[in-house]
């Protein structure tokens, strides 16, 4: 039944045009869609059972209840009855289009050489033919923020829809902030004999404060200065001030966490976001005080320590909101992997939180802290109409399975090259 | 020239009567009796026995008497030790004194592999089977290293050349510093190994299990090559491992894994090591003691972390707190449970104190005498010298120590250090004792001038009044004084006085802070008083009542004192997933006997049995992993055909991901060697039996599993320097044609031998064994099966013909991502799968990898397994089972079976693990939730019957072990106060072992 499904969607939707291939994008929304019916999970917190969803020209036009009567006329009705609607996932902090086969060096493209570049923009290297893109809006996950890696300052990083003929045509919020890793107090050390990892004091840790506290430094001096010497690397910085970039920070530690804000505010850094993991625990107060957003890594992952809990990764989510911080979840590690971003949230449900709490962390607390919330991270309307419909609870593996999924509007193509295969040999062998 | 001329001088006089009269002399004879009576001494002639008052007779170095009534003849230089104590002095069998340095070969990231040794000459085939080196033909007396040990009371070693696995013959010598000819006590005393490769730059072998292959391979050469009487060719290395089998064996091991290693090493060619541990031997001392080896046990304990921030304090382990407080008891435990040893100043740094940390022993539990016997005739009689050394026995080498008291007691220090009769001074036998208050006068002018810190560390001050002194630089010495001072604040300057003693003080000149010269006398008042002693006592003995941690099993963080046991469980009125025909059984009864599944059913009851109630609950069989890499300590070895090494010789009970995977239900896992090569070494099939030992981990009567691989890793793809055969498929495919035609030729010379009659056996050299032969006809015979890793279709199907070729079946293709393309031909060949899940495009071959692909096996009717290779993803293997319900609709109890019944299946263990089944092993997990959900959580994880994880007692776990955290960093903090040596930084931490992980080199994580 699901298989023939995919084949269906296959043969309507385009003319499959080999492997290399992702599928084709489609036209913009052109005329009113009303999904209706299906119990809507808005991503802010409130679940509405029997809902009507309408959308136009790429924006939520109604989010209701169906006991609210509605005039249907001019719309294309959908019943999603037993279904639920979602916001479009949206993960943070990832390579998405930058990097393919990582273990190819011509398929990477996230890691400049250099340790301040914050004029290096993923927007540009943003590949639309990325083979992973497919399978991330599969899954529910219809933004993602793709993010240049490495050095002290590794780039500016921008929002992209799931979906587009062209960098330009797939962005949604071009240079949204600046990725900077604070440096680490401790130096870890790698023993290749023993494979053990030792950490001792940074020597140069001071010294590596010192040369951001220049760069910031001289990029107020430059801001300020009547007339200059044009310098692309010191513009760039500018909108970190002004607030129409933000900041996340890379921040390990808790002393770490602590140095860094209290450094990027003094610097008078107008919007920061934080991404770290456990130590947040430890300064969590220190954190809600100011205000800072916090992105994690998957909750599936081990802990760091031997004597962590065992489930800390998969508290943490919980313990944090507990905490009154804004918690988003994001994938690190091997890209393919980043499409289970659903499962990290329904891991957080599993130890402790709320499951539209949960939801938050892949939605609207995601566009908080990407600072996109006015436009997406929740279905309101006025937003944009980047959502999906799921056979049943999309943070589990069972109910994940996606029907409709619309970027602004755009009704998606789901299959791709994965299910193409599935299909192939499934017929090769005469599976049912 | 001075100086020359007086060390000459020093030489001449240390020549005893036996000096060799083969040397060229410079001189006049000058041959001397070095005849000495000690008298009035507490001799300690041996552990068991002391004389209080006698007298001990040396004569051109040897004793030649010691007893109470010992009457001196003439020509004896009497010395009277009244107040002294005399001991043997100690003796370490763990050094490396004299010998030349050893340079540990290092190979670059990425540099080209070094497949041959590059030794010069006809030696082993391996660089680092250094049997050949004789410790006594590179040994060099070393002055400041004798000087060194000497002060720590030794009088003789045992030392050798510490390169390699093998590393030759070991010299016994004193510390003297004669000449070579004069200290070698004994040539090859003994023969050592370790589990260290040294200098040797050869590739293989990078791991335990290597170093342990090569050494099992080296015993079997040597008695295959020592079995002809004309050698098949020369081997100056295996010459020399031949001739030293009869000598005392020493193996250099390390932690208490790598000991019990080392022992089974022995065990298999009847050899009983003597082994060199660390001070961890404690933690599991029930197996050391089981091991019946000699110990050697060093006293290097670990320094206390600073844990003063709360912050860096997370960054401690809990072992390594742990161990800090109970490494002290290392010994005492030991001794108690009646293991011989050796103690050893071996791994002591610069600044450390060796009899110092022999005292903290002592306060530690050990005995007094059983510290003795361990630094004197243990190891004495370990090297069969008992008359030699170790004790002050008439015809022993005069090799004593001369101390102001019991050598174990905090303050006491050793005055001479008498090495083969000549003696060696370390501080003066007669030492004034200063104490007391003196009534300074310079040039009119009185101070109150106070001496304390006794004869040892003698220091003065001024006293002005109650709460006010002057302090005073002085420098005391039998005969003369050296004071300076600052008479008072405002003067420019010091007075410096020069003096000597007096009977009652001393006297002397100086000159004040203008230059004047002036007369100076002190002279004694009264004795000082002693302070705050009774405090400090009273806080000593505090510190002393103190309780101690216990050493848990697994030593470390959520270890535990009581190791769970099997009980009758009844779990009631769940949702019980059999994995057999009777499907899932809602409310449904399972209960557990004698770590056996008993009966499963609705409404059971069983007296006695302790019931668990299941409602709401899921119960499933254990998961099983069939593809992991946790539990080991090493996972590649690089030789292309690896078969000789084995995951079982180096299983680590105490790896954390033991526990985590518990809690994600998962109770048994095949830890499969890495990718790194066509043929990898043989598996270890486990329970997760957390806090047992690493033997008892591994699953009794397991089948024999390998592990095969193909493709980039195997062909070295991302080193672009590597020039180890093969680097193409093709060539792969050639390693395992040549692997198996080998076997066979192999089999059939072993066949032809041990046909002829035991006449002809006599005549006939028996073939060499070959422990990767051997393994490979293992496979072709079906008694030892292969996982293989497997990506892209074509080399799947290669391997499948190999294996036709040679009449076998592959067993399982393990990753095999694109075995939805291959499906029917595995079926039709009977090969079963394990795959990822959902893992894609991390490399170039596995861009065609899709999350269909378990499905789509299944459904070919391919025993399908979903596996983890990674311990993440090993802790939740039943939600990677679930994505197949997402990626391809399969059944949920088909899904579940990937993760249970199936691997069992692939690793032929179905017969007592992988359902819900009455007579299988209890291997059972109880669910809070639907256990294909990512809602669900391991409530309960039971292994042979025994609960190895429970919610409710993890969360005690973690409060016991907060609270112990705690009491460690308090204790940890009060040593910082104390003044104790501190270490920064955190503890070390071991780190996840992926496919192709090899130790020494830099990898990617990559799979």
């Amino acid at each position: 039944m699901k298989k023939s499904f995919y084949l269906i969607c296959f043969c309507l939707s385009f003319v499959y045009q080999g492997f290399a291939q992702v599928p084709i994008p489609v036209a913009a929304q052109s005329s009113p869609i009303l999904l209706k019916g299906g119990t809507a999970h808005l991503g802010n917190g409130q679940v509405i059972q029997n809902s009507l969803i309408a959308f136009d020209k790429g924006k939520l036009t109604a989010v209701q209840a169906a006991s609210t009567s509605m005039d249907e006329a001019g719309f294309q009705v959908i019943d999603i009855t037993g279904k639920h609607v979602y916001p479009g996932f949206i993960l943070p902090n990832s390579k998405m289009g930058l990097k393919e086969v990582s273990s190819v060096k011509a398929m990477t493209d996230s890691r400049e050489r250099g340790t301040i570049n914050p004029n290096i923009r993923s927007v540009i290297s943003y590949n639309t033919d990325s083979e992973f893109i497919p399978t991330m809006r599969f899954n529910g996950i219809l933004l993602a923020e793709s993010t240049p890696e490495g050095g002290t300052i590794s780039g500016t990083s921008s929002v992209m829809e799931m979906e587009g003929w062209n960098w330009e045509d797939a962005a949604h919020t071009v240079d949204v902030g600046i990725h900077l890793n604070w440096p680490n107090r401790i130096s870890r050390t790698f023993d290749f004999a023993t494979f053990t990892r030792k950490e001792a004091p940074n020597k140069n840790y001071q010294k590596n404060i010192d040369g951001l506290k220049d760069h910031f430094a001289a990029t107020k001096a430059y801001m300020a200065a009547p007339s200059k010497i044009a310098n692309v690397k010191l513009a760039s910085m500018e909108g970190l001030f002004d607030g129409s970039k933000r900041l996340f920070l890379h921040a390990d530690s808790p002393k770490e966490i602590v140095e860094s804000v209290r450094f990027m505010q003094q610097q008078g850094v107008k919007h920061i976001t934080l991404l770290t993991d456990e130590s947040a625990l430890y300064v969590a107060d220190f954190l809600k005080e100011n205000n800072i957003p916090v992105i994690l890594p998957q909750t599936q992952r081990v802990p760091d320590r031997s004597h962590q809990a065992v489930d800390l990764p998969y508290e943490l989510p919980h313990l944090l909101t507990e905490a009154g911080l804004t918690v988003s979840l994001s994938h690190q590690g091997m890209e393919s992997q980043a499409r289970n971003l659903a499962f990290y949230a329904g891991t957080a449900v599993a130890y402790g939180m709320d499951k539209e709490e949960a939801l938050k962390t892949i939605t609207s607390n995601t566009a908080k802290a990407l600072g996109i919330d006015k436009r997406v991270g929740t279905l309101e309307v006025g937003k944009d109409a980047t959502l999906f419909v799921s056979a049943g609870d999309a943070l589990d593996y069972k109910g994940n399975i996606l029907s409709h999924a619309f970027i602004s509007g755009k009704l998606v193509v789901l299959p791709n090259k994965q299910q193409e295969l599935f299909e192939r040999f499934s017929t090769k062998y005469g599976h049912e | 020239m001075k100086k020359i001329q007086l060390l000459l001088l020093f030489c001449c006089l240390s020549i005893l009567a036996v000096a060799q009269e083969t040397f060229p002399r410079n001189d006049v004879q000058d041959t001397r009796m070095g005849a000495y009576a000690f008298t009035n001494a507490t001799i300690v002639v041996d552990e068991n026995t002391t004389i209080e008052k006698g007298t001990l007779l040396i004569k051109e170095g040897k004793i030649q008497a010691v007893g109470n009534n010992v009457s001196i003849p003439k020509g004896y230089t009497s010395i009277d030790l009244t107040g002294k104590h005399i001991y043997p002095s100690l003796i370490d069998l763990q050094t490396h004194y004299g010998m030349p340095e050893v340079k540990r070969a290092t190979r670059n990231r990425g540099a080209s592999e070094q497949i041959q040794s590059k030794t010069a000459g006809a030696y082993n085939a391996n660089e680092a089977i250094k049997a050949h080196i004789k410790g006594s033909e590179v040994f060099k007396i070393d002055k400041k290293a004798a000087g060194t040990m000497r002060k720590s009371g030794f009088g003789t070693v045992l030392t050798y050349h510490p390169d390699g696995f093998a590393r030759g013959t070991g010299a016994v010598v004193t510390l003297a510093e004669s000449n070579e000819n004069k200290v070698l006590l004994k040539n090859a005393a003994s023969a050592h190994y370790s589990f260290s490769k040294g200098s040797s730059g050869q590739t293989f072998p990078v791991s335990r299990m290597g170093h342990i292959a090569l050494l099992r391979q080296t015993y079997l050469d040597a008695k295959w090559f020592g079995s002809q009487s004309t050698r098949p060719f020369a081997d100056q290395s295996l010459e020399a491992f031949i001739s030293s089998q009869n000598l005392p064996q020493f193996f250099e091991a390390g932690d208490w894994m790598n000991v019990l290693r080392a022992d089974k090493l022995g065990d298999e060619f009847g050899v009983q090591y003597i082994i060199s541990g660390e001070t961890d031997a404690y933690q599991r001392i029930q197996e050391i003691k089981n091991s019946r080896a000699t110990m050697i046990i060093p006293v290097n304990f670990p320094k206390a972390n600073d844990v003063e921030d709360p912050f860096d304090a997370e960054k401690v382990s809990y072992k390594d707190m742990l161990h800090w407080e109970l490494a002290p008891t290392n010994a005492g435990v030991l001794a108690k449970n009646g293991v011989r040893f050796a103690l050893t100043s071996d791994g002591l740094g610069k600044g450390d104190n060796f009899m110092a940390n022999v005292r903290k022993a002592i306060k530690n539990g050990l005995a007094e005498k059983d510290a003795l016997k361990a630094l004197t005739t243990t190891p004495a009689s370990i090297l069969g010298m008992s008359n030699q050394i170790g004790s002050l026995k008439k015809g022993s080498h005069a090799n004593f120590l001369i101390t102001n008291g019991n050598l174990f007691k905090d303050k006491t220090v050793i005055h001479e250090n008498w090495i083969q009769g000549h003696p060696y001074r370390l501080s003066p036998l007669t030492k004034k004792d200063f104490n007391g208050e003196y009534a300074l006068k310079i040039n009119g002018q009185s101070y109150r001038l106070e001496v304390s810190g006794g004869a040892k560390s003698p220091k003065a001050k001024i006293i002005v009044d109650d709460t006010t002194n002057i302090s005073v630089k002085a420098k005391f010495s039998e005969e003369l004084i050296t004071l300076s001072f600052q008479p008072e604040k405002k003067a420019k300057g010091k007075i410096r006085l020069s003096g000597w003693t007096e009977s009652d003080g001393w006297k002397g000149q100086g000159q004040l802070v203008d230059g004047s010269w002036v007369n100076w006398t002190a002279n004694s008042k009264k004795a000082a008083t002693k302070k705050e002693d009774g405090k400090k006592d009273k806080k000593k003995k505090e510190e002393a009542d103190a309780p101690m941690g216990q050493v848990t099993f697994p030593f470390k963080a959520f270890g535990t004192t009581t190791l769970p046991s099997q009980k009758t469980y009844l779990i009631k009125n769940a949702t019980v997933w059999t994995n057999e025909a009777d499907g899932v059984i809602e409310n449904a009864d399972v209960l557990i006997r004698n770590g056996k599944i008993a009966q499963v059913g609705k409404n059971l009851s069983a007296s006695g049995a302790t019931e668990i109630d299941g409602t709401g609950k899921h119960v499933t069989a254990g998961i099983i992993d069939e593809h992991t890499h946790i539990g080991a300590s090493a996972i590649n070895d690089v030789a292309t055909n690896s078969s000789m090494v084995r995951i079982g010789d180096v299983v680590d009970s105490e790896d954390d991901d033991i526990y985590r995977a518990l809690a994600g239900g998962v109770t048994a896992a095949q830890i499969l060697h890495g990718s790194a090569n066509p043929v990898g070494g043989q598996s270890a099939l486990i329970k997760m039996r957390w806090g047992a030992s690493p033997e008892e981990m591994k699953i009794k009567n397991a089948p024999g599993f390998i592990k095969f691989a193909l493709g980039e890793n195997v062909k070295r793809s991302r080193s672009s320097n590597s020039i180890r055969f093969p680097q193409t498929r093709m060539g792969v495919e050639q390693v395992f044609v040549d692997g198996f035609t080998n076997a066979l030729e192999y089999e059939k010379k072993w066949k032809t031998y041990l046909k002829l009659s035991e006449k002809d056996k006599a005549k006939t050299i028996a073939p060499r064994r070959d422990l990767v032969h051997e393994t490979m006809l293992e496979i072709i015979k079906k008694e030892r099966f292969i996982s293989c890793h497997s990506y892209v279709q074509s080399e799947i199907n290669m391997l499948m013909h190999v294996a036709d070729q040679f009449n076998f079946n592959i067993n399982t293709f393990t990753h095999i991502l694109e075995g939805y393309k291959v499906a029917d031909k595995m079926k039709a060949h009977g090969a079963g799968a394990s795959t990822f899940s959902d893992w894609w495009n991390y490399k170039w071959e596995v861009r065609y990898a899709i999350p269909y692909n378990a499905t789509i096996m299944h459904n070919e009717g391919v025993v399908t397994a979903i596996n983890s290779d990674d311990r993440n993803i090993g802790r939740r293997l039943n939600q990677e089972a679930a994505k197949s319900i997402k990626y391809g609709g399969m059944g949920e109890e088909d899904a579940l079976k990937m993760v249970t019944l199936n691997p069992a299946k692939l690793l032929h263990l179905d017969d007592r693990m992988g359902s819900i089944k009455v007579g299988k092993d209890a291997d059972v997990v109880l669910w809070t939730d639907n256990p294909l959900s990512v809602y669900a959580r391991a409530d309960k994880t039971f292994i042979d019957g025994k609960i190895y994880f429970d919610i409710a007692e993890d969360k005690a776990r973690r409060a016991t072990l907060q609270k112990e955290r705690a009491r460690l960093i308090q204790k940890m903090n009060a040593a910082k106060k104390s003044g104790a040596p501190m270490k920064k930084g955190g503890s070390k931490m071991k780190m996840e072992f992926h496919c192709n992980s090899i130790l020494g080199e830099e990898t990617e994580h990559e799979h």
